[in-house]
């Protein structure tokens, strides 16, 4: 193997220039990250006394803002910014006679800050909106990390819930105990349809445990018809238990399943909205070719619309800080489903039903776009 | 160009590619998972936090004051495990937790309720005589406090942060025995703020590890020497659930040898949040 050829000797002496200058910018630029340490910190500065805070009112501009906190009082302190009652920022333990900054990244609206001890007065800080309009940067996939996490937290409480409920009904049902299994049934079913916007993520599953008779070829007389339509089926219809133990053996082993693969099942943030805008579609889809509405729906419509809410409940930060009319649009639609959604035996106002539903299905199916979110 | 600086340009070119590699993202995806068990972690100690305050407040109610002093301690464990989360709900943080220093007028201050004040009432006035209503108020406080953490998305940077913030607890507050200076239950907190803190490193270790192998083992190593010294202080060596004697028995000795460990887990453990990018 020859040697490769040298580069002419101007090439190197250009090289060895451009990496000094390339070193010395590195040099600047690590000089220029120590200065904030400095004691010359801008940004709005306060002082704990033994009486509380000095100044008692602060005024900043939204976004991120370092504070100065001293503390001249004689004991060791802790300086949070609330919101109401939550602390959304905090530096604990300043010793008597130090300083210790606080970064935080404040949305515009009025905030309280604790000064030292706790009968002390609470001092105010005022957060107003940045004076450039400019537009809010898109959303990350961090940005939904804790609505992502709590969604999990969700998933796990109720499949705990369903498990439970599974298996009570399959005890009613092997003993041949009808009214126990109408009841059983009805729980279970209730946190099956607050899931079913996650159950769609596995079509295997979502298939056996909630299908429709009409989607199979011989339809309720086909052998793949199970879950919980066919259950309902026995129930409700044909009023006995009679040969519904396996269908319902199955489904306790179903529920379970579907329990496990959620543990470890990334859920795509964007599924949240638009997942939940496709089962209230579904709903709609079906119930509109259905009249009157019976009670087995109006119970599915009560477990969707309560999967909505957490979700909606989950967005809603986001949604504020992006576009509020929307959020406040989507609160309004929620609040009238659940007010068109009758109790058991009073009169459905089935028009109302079908339009709240559509509303509130349109609208989760736009928040993807709302919040820029892909994937 | 100088030796000097050319070393000087180095280094700073080094320290920057360190940092670099500190701000690595952990895939978004990966993070979930961990948080949501933290979640599920805190949600099953405040049930249990629940249950030892009503035995521990209906105990001062009924005047049983035996009763009560032993039940004291180990139901603060559960609060102490999980304060990352709780502490975020500053009044109720307050009239929970709050210490007699927080008011100006200390024991005196009509506002100074809680476990502080029970403990006040409990061990240095020797009485259940009039605490009555300071047991009901705790249990209505906890009660209240399990409703708000159950319907809270917890923020990931406090989850992953917690874990620094209850070492410095310990570090401010437990090793001085400022905490329960009347019952010297502290090294019941002082186990309590370190299994909640283990717990969190536990849940994202995985995502580091392949990263920082080494900051893993250092951790690791720190509580196990921290968690050494507290086993001396067991009533039972062997039984970990059997609580631990006076924190007045402990020699000055072990008190500053919880020191070193725990300051450099706090230390250690704050970088927690920069290594997932939180």
């Amino acid at each position: 193997m020859s040697p490769a050829p040298l580069p002419p000797p101007r090439f190197l002496k250009f090289g060895v220039l451009v990496s000094a200058m390339s070193m010395f910018a590195a040099l600047g630029v690590f000089v220029m990250s120590l200065e904030p340490q400095d004691d010359t910190i801008a940004g709005p500065r306060v002082v704990i006394t033994d009486a509380g805070c000095e100044p008692n009112a602060l005024d900043v501009s939204a976004g991120e803002t370092t504070f100065t906190v001293v503390n001249r009082s004689e004991r060791a302190i802790e300086w949070e910014i609330l919101d109401g009652v939550m602390v959304i920022a905090e530096r604990e333990n300043i010793a008597p006679g130090l300083r210790q900054p606080l970064t935080a990244r404040l949305p515009a609206g009025d905030y309280r800050m604790t000064c030292g001890l706790l009968s002390n007065p609470r001092g105010t800080l005022h957060v107003a909106a940045a004076d450039d309009a400019s537009p809010a940067s898109p959303l990350s996939h961090k940005d939904f990390l804790g609505a992502l996490a709590e969604y999990k937290v969700y998933l796990t409480l109720q499949s705990r819930r369903l498990i439970d409920a599974a298996d009570t009904l399959h005890r009613a049902i092997e003993d041949g105990d009808l009214a126990a299994a109408r009841d059983a049934y009805a729980q279970a079913r209730l946190i099956d349809q607050r899931l079913a916007m996650a159950t769609g993520l596995f079509s295997d599953l979502d298939q056996r445990l909630n299908a429709r008779a009409e989607y199979f070829a011989q339809r309720d007389e086909d052998p793949n018809f199970i879950g919980f339509q066919r259950l309902a089926q026995g129930l409700f219809e044909a009023s006995t238990t009679a040969g519904l133990a396996p269908v319902s053996a199955q489904l306790r082993d179903d529920v379970r399943t579907l329990a496990e693969r959620w543990r470890h099942q990334a859920i795509p943030p964007a599924q949240l909205a638009s997942g939940s805008a496709r089962v209230l579609a579904a709903w709609h889809d079906h119930a509109i070719d259905q009249a009157p509405l019976d009670a087995r729906e109006l119970l599915d419509l009560r477990g969707l619309l309560q999967g909505a809410d957490k979700i909606a409940s989950l967005l809603g930060p986001l949604l504020e800080s992006r576009d509020p009319q929307t959020l406040s649009r989507l609160t309004s639609e929620l609040a009238a489903l659940e007010t068109a959604l009758p109790e058991s035996g009073t009169a459905v106002d089935r028009d109302a039903l079908l339009t709240e539903t559509r509303a509130l299905s349109r609208t989760l199916s736009e928040i993807n776009h709302t919040l820029a979110l892909q994937g | 160009m100088s030796p000097r600086s050319l070393f000087l340009a180095a280094s700073a070119f080094g320290l920057m590619t360190l940092q670099g590699t500190v701000q690595a993202d952990v895939a978004t995806e990966a993070l979930v998972e961990p948080v949501a068990d933290y979640k599920l972690y805190v949600l099953d100690n405040l049930d249990r936090f629940v249950t030892h305050t009503q035995d521990f407040t209906q105990a001062v109610e009924a005047g049983d004051l035996a009763r009560a002093q032993s039940l004291y301690a180990p139901t603060r464990v559960y609060y102490e495990r999980i304060e990352p989360i709780a502490e975020l709900f500053a009044d109720l943080d307050a009239s929970i937790d709050a210490r007699e220093d927080d008011y100006e007028k200390g024991v005196e201050d009509p506002d100074f309720t809680g476990f502080h004040r029970l403990e006040y009432g409990l061990f240095e006035q020797r009485t259940t005589q009039g605490f009555a209503p300071y047991a009901k108020r705790l249990m209505a406080d906890v009660n209240d406090l399990e409703a708000r953490v159950q319907g809270l998305t917890f923020p990931p940077a406090t989850v992953v942060g917690g874990a620094a913030a209850l070492m410095e607890e310990v570090a401010a507050t437990k090793v001085s025995g400022e905490e329960d200076r009347y019952s010297h239950t502290d090294l019941w907190d002082f186990q309590g703020n370190v299994d909640g803190s283990q717990k969190i490193f536990e849940l994202f270790k995985p995502l580091v590890i392949d990263e920082d192998p080494a900051f893993v083992e250092r951790v690791e190593e720190n509580f196990a020497a921290v968690e050494e010294t507290l086993a001396h202080y067991r009533q039972d060596a062997d039984d970990p659930t059997s609580g631990f004697v006076s924190y007045e028995q402990v020699s000055d000795e072990d008190r500053r040898a919880f020191v070193g460990p725990v300051n450099l887990l706090a230390e250690d453990l704050s970088t927690l949040r920069g290594k997932l990018g939180l």
